[in-house]
């Protein structure tokens, strides 16, 4: 019972932290760009807007489709630790393969109600993200196996254990970089917002929201980023009691927003040559490092 | 009954079946299915260890035996196989040799059944080429390409499978006998690592054949992709799994690890099971990248055969207790996925007459049972919990990073987000989207055909749930080969799975979705409802308003506005050019062809003189050598 209670309060942090770290990115990116921009709650109040609004359905499986996402993304937001073995709703089952499969749920959830909305720019959309999903999951994977392989462990809050004696991000400096560069694509960061690209493709997987769809994605949005921000904040940053995390949580976010504030847009192929030139190579000696005994 | 009473019987059987289909086709289907029914219960009744003759060859013993290894690769043909039995039963009526087809399937289960019952290396070769051939005789019942695909099918299945007599003569030289379990305990003493090598390549050359590993995958996408339909789903989900069968024989039933234990090649692994390893990490990749840009489903699904094979191999091929039971489970994730798949692409083409993707979209309103059907298998497929696919894959990535292969670990991951890429071209492109106008009229399929997929499907997602039962008898087969016979992986007191880094319990996870979906629901049903509007405004008269997005055209032909062509293009377009093992297969035949091109020109050349000129010639040397 109290690993349900945990997993709900996994929930409201992630939902009251991410949803106000948004409004806050959106001033800083504004203050990067010279303009004043809006208030830090200006994303509760969108999403409250958006919600209370009549939609318009495109059939069951658009309904089925948002449901399944924001449904799989809550799944997984209730597994990740938060920082510490205490913090931890299901000891058992926090394993990282677990987590990062079952956060493919929630992505394949909003494909699939996006495509069946039947506005093709919502399928270039979902092309873009799975291709973009191709190019940032495989260092990301690659850095996160060495450093499994390195520790013997796959389950996060025993990795948090183990950085007891220094983070992660200085054992394995390289894989710590690779592993926030990955996140910038995850996170969909520009110059990774390939899928989203409002000038581009109307929009992408979002041209058909309307109403309440638009705010539970929104929703599906803000555990998303706080499960991919987690994990790097366990995995590299070594977790911490609650109030540290909290730090570093918010400091990740800050530099990948400041970071995405100043870049423009990568094309697709762009994005992929990218992630498999350079990121890839070193994530490979990385794992090389760590096979040899190379840790820091 | 005796096994070897049953195996013939059934091949008996399978002949009155025939006779029964000339007169009417779905009493013989009917039949078929209801002897499907009895051997499934018969299979689940067998005790293990149970032996039975078959006859005498070359003064050894043909014996049929009954392991882990065949129950549970018995079990799951007969589960793919009989879905497809009770799927023919409709579908047969839109074919045009439903006898044939019905005598031919009763054939192949028995050939199947004896191949995983054989005890000794020839035994199985006999059941293995009643199998083969069987099916190899569906196969040009489908379309136009259909001959040549039986073609192509027959010489690499007869390439892989004479290689693999060679090396049980080779065996039967050196030992003596024939008996696997005999040969795998010779070879341990065997001092002679070559003539070791050589045996084990050899007989793995018919499972690298037969489950489509590179460099014999060829045939695999010609013949899957043009067979009969529904016949599709028992190639992909059964036949193949023949082939992962002899692989297992040879890399676990001779223990390879103590075999060849002299020559480690990385992490304990030895050379001969790298190498097995490396051509399945190619058969991964060239599978995804193909499977990536196909534009006709079937042979979509048929590249991911490929690439699944791959991933069995890696897993057994590691040897290592969880790369071994994840590749064993992958064998009967992929049958029930790849079944499932190739039968909901059955219905879609038994009502809509076409399997290219470009052609087709927006079924999912027309044909929502078949459409479910897919996208579980595909969730299944793609390793996504809650369903059974995922335990496999992520057993098969505890094996690869505790070795530290962090190379194949790559291929793999490239192939398991690949297959994201290449399931969702379907998904997206037949079943949601624009409906095209000509399919207004299409219906679901009759409940004949979608019980045996819908089946399928629940069978998969409560092993997922509860992968208990399957994991056990693959954890006998883990003890039978001796694979630290003392770990313990599946822990169903604690409803845990267990790997080296860590555990993991399939119910939370399970409670944790339907958590999810219940809060999602309640948030859903919270706010204001939705008016339900059509996707465009089809099929109605011009000037109608248009509900979705359309950047400010009047759109009325909802082909133009669905996007199921060159789905990645950005991403297809980077390997354009790739290299193309088929083409440098075309090249060698084209060589060949010439050579007898040429050869044949010499000795048959179209005009009498030299015609009469080789006959004299023959006549003389037979006169000059008396024979």
């Amino acid at each position: 019972m109290v690993a349900a209670y945990k997993a709900l309060f996994n929930l409201v942090v992630a939902f009251f932290l991410v949803l106000s770290l948004e409004g806050i990115g959106r001033k800083i990116t504004a203050r990067i760009q010279r303009r004043i921009g809006p208030p830090w709650y200006q994303n509760f109040i969108d999403l409250f807007k958006a919600l209370s609004k009549h939609p318009f359905s495109n059939g069951w499986i658009f309904d089925f489709g948002v449901l399944m996402a924001l449904g799989g993304t809550m799944a997984t937001a209730m597994v990740i630790p938060m920082g510490s073995a205490f913090w931890t709703p299901f000891p058992n089952s926090d394993n990282f393969f677990v987590i990062m499969y079952l956060f493919a749920v929630g992505a394949l959830g909003m494909a699939m109600g996006m495509v069946g909305s039947g506005n093709p720019w919502s399928s270039i959309g979902v092309s873009r993200a799975l291709t973009q999903m191709l190019g940032y999951e495989l260092p990301y994977l690659i850095v996160i196996s060495s450093t499994i392989f390195h520790y013997k462990t796959a389950s996060i809050h025993k990795l948090i254990e183990m950085q007891r004696g220094g983070w992660n991000l200085l054992v394995m400096p390289l894989g710590g970089i690779i592993a926030f560069v990955s996140l910038m694509g995850m996170l969909g960061k520009k110059p990774f917002d390939i899928a989203t690209a409002p000038a581009e493709i109307a929009s992408g997987p979002m041209t058909e929201l309307s109403g309440k769809y638009m705010g539970l994605l929104h929703i599906m949005h803000v555990f998303a980023i706080f499960v991919e921000i987690s994990l790097f904040v366990d995995i590299f940053l070594g977790g911490g009691n609650f109030g540290w995390y909290l730090v570093k949580f918010i400091v990740v976010w800050v530099l990948a927003v400041m970071i995405s504030s100043v870049l423009p847009r990568f094309r697709i192929e762009q994005m992929i040559k990218f992630y498999w030139g350079v990121p890839l190579g070193l994530a490979f000696l990385n794992a090389l490092f760590v096979l040899l005994g190379w840790t820091l | 009954m005796a096994l070897s009473t049953l195996l013939i019987s059934l091949l008996v059987t399978s002949v009155v079946i025939y006779f029964i289909s000339k007169v009417s086709w779905r009493a013989g289907a009917i039949l078929n299915f209801l002897i499907g029914v009895f051997l499934i219960s018969y299979v689940f009744a067998l005790h293990i260890g149970v032996t039975s003759n078959l006859g005498t060859l070359f003064g050894q013993k043909l014996q049929l035996t009954w392991t882990h290894a065949s129950y549970y690769f018995s079990a799951v043909s007969l589960l793919v196989i009989v879905s497809v039995m009770l799927f023919a039963i409709k579908w047969l009526d839109s074919q045009k040799y439903p006898a044939a087809f019905n005598m031919f399937i009763l054939m192949m289960t028995a050939g199947s059944l004896g191949v995983f019952m054989a005890a000794d290396l020839i035994t199985l070769y006999i059941f293995w080429e009643i199998a083969v051939l069987s099916s190899m005789l569906i196969v040009p019942m489908g379309k136009k390409e259909s001959r040549k695909a039986a073609v192509i099918y027959a010489v690499m299945s007869a390439s892989g499978t004479y290689m693999y007599l060679y090396g049980a003569f080779l065996a039967f030289q050196r030992y003596g006998t024939l008996n696997i379990s005999e040969i795998a305990r010779h070879m341990v003493s065997d001092p002679s690592t070559g003539i070791k090598a050589a045996i084990f390549l050899l007989l793995a050359s018919a499972g690298i054949a037969k489950s489509g590993i590179f460099p014999l995958h060829t045939w695999l996408r010609i013949a899957h992709g043009n067979a009969p339909d529904a016949f599709s789903a028992v190639l992909s989900g059964q036949l193949v799994k023949l082939g992962s069968y002899v692989l297992m024989i040879t890399v676990a039933a001779i223990p390879s690890l103590r075999v060849f234990g002299n020559i480690p090649f990385y992490s304990g692994i030895p050379a001969t099971n790298y190498f097995l390893i490396a051509l399945g990490a190619t058969s991964i990749i060239i599978g995804t990248l193909m499977a990536i840009k196909q534009d006709d489903m079937k042979m979509l699904i048929a590249f991911s055969s490929v690439a699944n094979g791959g991933y069995i191999l890696i897993g057994i091929g590691t040897m290592d207790p969880m790369g071994f039971e994840g590749g064993v489970l992958h064998v009967f994730n992929h049958a029930i996925a790849a079944a499932v798949i190739f039968m909901a692409f059955a219905s879609v083409v038994y009502r809509t007459h076409t399997k290219k993707i470009s052609e087709l979209g927006g079924l999912i309103h027309k044909m929502p049972i078949t459409f479910l059907a897919y996208l579980f298998a595909i969730i299944s497929l793609a390793g996504i919990p809650p369903m059974s696919g995922f335990i496999s894959k992520w057993m098969i990535y505890q094996a690869l990073v505790r070795k530290g292969m962090f190379i194949t670990a790559f291929i793999a991951f490239f192939g398991s987000i690949g297959s994201f890429l290449y399931v969702f071209r379907p998904l997206a492109g037949v079943f949601l989207g624009q409906l095209p106008k000509k399919y207004k009229d299409v219906k679901e399929v009759p409940p004949v055909m979608w019980i045996p997929m819908m089946t399928l499907v629940v069978i998969s997602l409560v092993i997922g749930i509860w992968p208990f039962p399957v994991l056990q008898p693959i954890e006998g087969m883990r003890m039978d080969y001796g694979i630290a016979p003392t770990m313990r992986i599946a822990d169903s007191s604690h409803w845990l799975i267990k790997g080296f880094s860590g555990s993991w319990n399939p119910v939370l996870v399970f409670n944790l979705f339907i958590i999810g979906f219940v809060i999602a629901y309640i948030l859903y049903t919270m706010f204001p409802r939705p008016k339900k509007v059509d996707l465009l405004a089809p099929h109605k008269e011009e000037g109608a308003p248009i509900n979705i997005y359309t950047g400010g055209e009047y759109i009325y032909t909802p082909e133009l506005y669905h996007y199921n062509t060159k789905f990645y293009a950005g991403f297809e377009r980077m390997y354009e050019k790739h290299p193309s093992w088929e083409k440098v297969l075309e090249m060698l035949a084209k060589f060949f062809h010439d050579l007898g091109e040429w050869v044949h020109g010499w000795f048959f050349r179209p005009s009498p003189s030299a015609y009469t000129f080789w006959v004299s010639l023959t006549i003389l040397i037979v006169f000059w050598v008396r024979w």
